[in-house]
């Protein structure tokens, strides 16, 4: 009898999965195979959910639309990898200060940097697109950039967390040799901090990566726009209702989602750890 | 907050304070005053950033919102009539701000429970776990833009996707993104899609139940859902808490979904107020009410914290916590 009921209880949780998954999944089975179909398929809407061609050639095709997909890509590969190296040496420094060094004021500080993350983005959008545009700045990647070289709160709080939990000893070994502050910083905790860092630049890549709003603020030259905003202008078509075409679109979502799996799936240990070793469970 | 204040904040906080050997505490002052400069110099680019791209633009926000402005000619002092405007007259402001309570109301704790259903599912031993682990979280990897493209497809009024598959069951689809009863739930099922998201941080949380809680159960002859209700949720409750927090801030800055699929069409019926923010400030440039849009959101998503952390007490379970 009691087994029966586990047979039933796990037959009803095997049922329940495969109909959730299947839910979940089935637009990204929908890409894949619209991002595979021709041009007839897609404008007759005959497309199915297990793709039954194989147009390889839209992966090509997407490079020659009007719309100058290959810089949307090289863009985006830009702003996402300098704004994480910013991230992670500002945030590294900073970090670092508020783990190891001793100063009056500092708790204060710190308390104002966790204050800092309770203000959103749209508060101060105004005034600093106003700011970047006395400075020239727009139309150029500087201001979805410059601004990661400063920090930011969250990564502070968690890198932070990580050196208050390293060991103190080689610190105090490298003080006795006469290694300044900068050189154990820089000799001794960075190497250190190393499982922090990526998960800082995983974060920073994959949110910049993805952003939409600021490009779209800053940005208004086609050839100089991300693939995030870029990918967009690809179903815009000659005349109003005709369909756009969706297997092209479909790559450009590949494009899009694809290097964002790939770096969570390498990615996704320190992440763990990092979420684990910090306490700060359930923070992206 | 409150224990922030005190000089250790937490034991580990600190590890300084314990661990210093006996010479070191005995340092000279000066070695303490370079020391601080050293900490000073370390954080300056923090400080740099929090002055020009925080402080700054926050006060400079705060006296915009006061203003008439274009942001060519010089800002015109109006008091607070952009106030009085959005809460008296601004329709559109009322729209936009009912349909974002909407789509919060309904996302978060559908995207929640939808979450937390997965988890306990997963949480069970079984074969191909990993694999329907994976199903389940591919989504929340797709990035907004493309989400919101994919779902343009899917939505699509006559051959799209999800409108065939209602076909086969006699029903007859709306046009969603361009109908306007359907078009506020068109956007909820589109982040009801990323919801796996929090299934992974649930599935961690229930790793660290102790199985003792459900063998006790069991002898007590306590039913799975029983368990699920009496164990499994009031453990959760903190990460949920904290699910619910981030999920009320997402849902009230709601902006790519809408700007790309609706422009908050068909007739403001998907306006959120996000979007309606960037539409006055950098499309009709008035820089000066925009502002206040935002000092009014920050208000609103302020109180609604407020709120979950005041009723949290009522539900959220801390095991170290002790209740008088």
């Amino acid at each position: 009898m009691a087994e029966l009921k586990v047979y039933k209880s796990t037959a009803f949780t095997y049922a329940g999965l495969l109909i959730a998954s299947s839910i979940f999944f089935a637009p990204l089975v929908f890409v894949v195979s619209i991002a595979l179909s021709s041009d007839q398929t897609v404008s007759t809407g005959s497309f199915s959910l297990i793709p039954t061609e194989f147009r390889w050639d839209n992966f090509v095709r997407i490079f020659q639309t009007q719309q100058p997909v290959g810089n949307f890509v090289l863009n985006s590969v830009i702003i996402s990898v300098l704004s994480a190296v910013g991230q992670v040496f500002s945030s590294a420094l900073v970090g670092y200060a508020f783990a190891r060094l001793r100063a009056r004021g500092k708790n204060i500080t710190f308390m104002i940097v966790l204050a800092t993350m309770m203000i959103p983005a749209q508060i101060t959008m105004i005034p600093q697109f106003i700011l970047f545009k006395e400075l020239g700045w727009i139309n150029t990647f500087l201001p979805l950039i410059i601004p990661n070289f400063f920090g930011n709160a969250y990564n502070i709080f968690l890198i932070r967390q990580f050196v208050t939990r390293l060991p103190l000893e080689m610190d105090e070994a490298a003080m006795v040799d006469g290694l300044g502050y900068f050189g154990i910083f820089r000799r001794i905790v960075l190497p250190m901090m190393t499982p922090v860092l990526i998960a800082i630049a995983i974060f920073t890549l994959t949110w910049t990566w993805g952003d939409f709003m600021g490009p779209l603020i800053y940005l208004n030259e086609d050839t100089k726009m991300p693939l995030a905003l870029g990918v967009q202008l690809l179903t815009s078509t000659s005349q109003e209702l005709q369909t756009p075409p969706w297997n092209l679109v479909m790559v450009g979502t590949v494009f899009l989602s694809l290097p964002m799996i790939i770096i969570y799936y390498f990615g996704q240990k320190y992440m763990y750890e990092m979420n684990l070793s910090t306490g700060s469970a359930g923070v992206k | 907050m409150t224990t922030l204040q005190q000089k250790t904040p937490v034991p580990a906080a600190e590890p300084k304070q314990g661990a210093i050997p006996p010479k070191l505490k005995a340092r000279p002052s000066s070695m303490r005053r370079k020391e601080a400069r050293f900490f000073w110099l370390f954080i300056s680019p923090w400080i740099i950033g929090f002055v020009v791209f925080l402080l700054g633009p926050m006060l400079a926000s705060v006296y915009l919102s006061f203003t008439d402005w274009d942001s060519f000619t010089d800002p015109n002092w109006v008091g607070v009539a952009n106030y009085v405007r959005l809460l008296t007259e601004d329709e559109v402001f009322h729209k936009s701000l009912w349909n974002t309570f909407y789509f919060a109301f309904f996302s978060v704790p559908l995207g929640m429970a939808i979450a937390l259903w997965l988890a306990a599912l997963l949480n069970k031993k079984m074969r191909a776990r990993k694999i329907f682990r994976t199903l389940v979280y591919l989504p929340h990897l797709v990035p907004i833009v493309a989400v919101a493209l994919i779902f343009q497809m899917i939505l699509a009024p006559d051959a799209g996707p999800l409108n065939r598959v209602l076909a086969v069951f006699g029903i007859d689809g709306p046009a969603w993104l361009f109908d306007s009863e359907w078009v506020k739930p068109a956007i909820i099922l589109l982040s009801l899609w990323q919801a796996g998201g929090a299934t992974v941080l649930l599935l961690a949380g229930m790793k660290g139940i102790p199985q003792e809680f459900y063998e006790a159960a069991e002898i007590d002859g306590a039913s799975s859902v029983r368990q699920f209700w009496s164990i499994t949720f009031p453990q959760l409750t903190p990460i949920i808490f904290f699910n619910l927090i981030m999920g009320i801030i997402g849902a009230f800055q709601v902006f790519a979904q809408v700007y790309i699929l609706t422009q908050g069409g068909p007739d403001n019926a998907s306006q959120m107020v996000v979007p309606l923010l960037f539409s006055e400030a950098f499309r009709n440039y008035h820089m000066g009410y925009a502002s206040a849009i935002s000092w009014l959101l920050f208000l609103i998503v302020m109180a609604l914290t407020v709120v979950a952390f005041v009723t949290s007490r009522k539900w959220v379970f801390y095991e170290t916590e002790v209740k008088n």
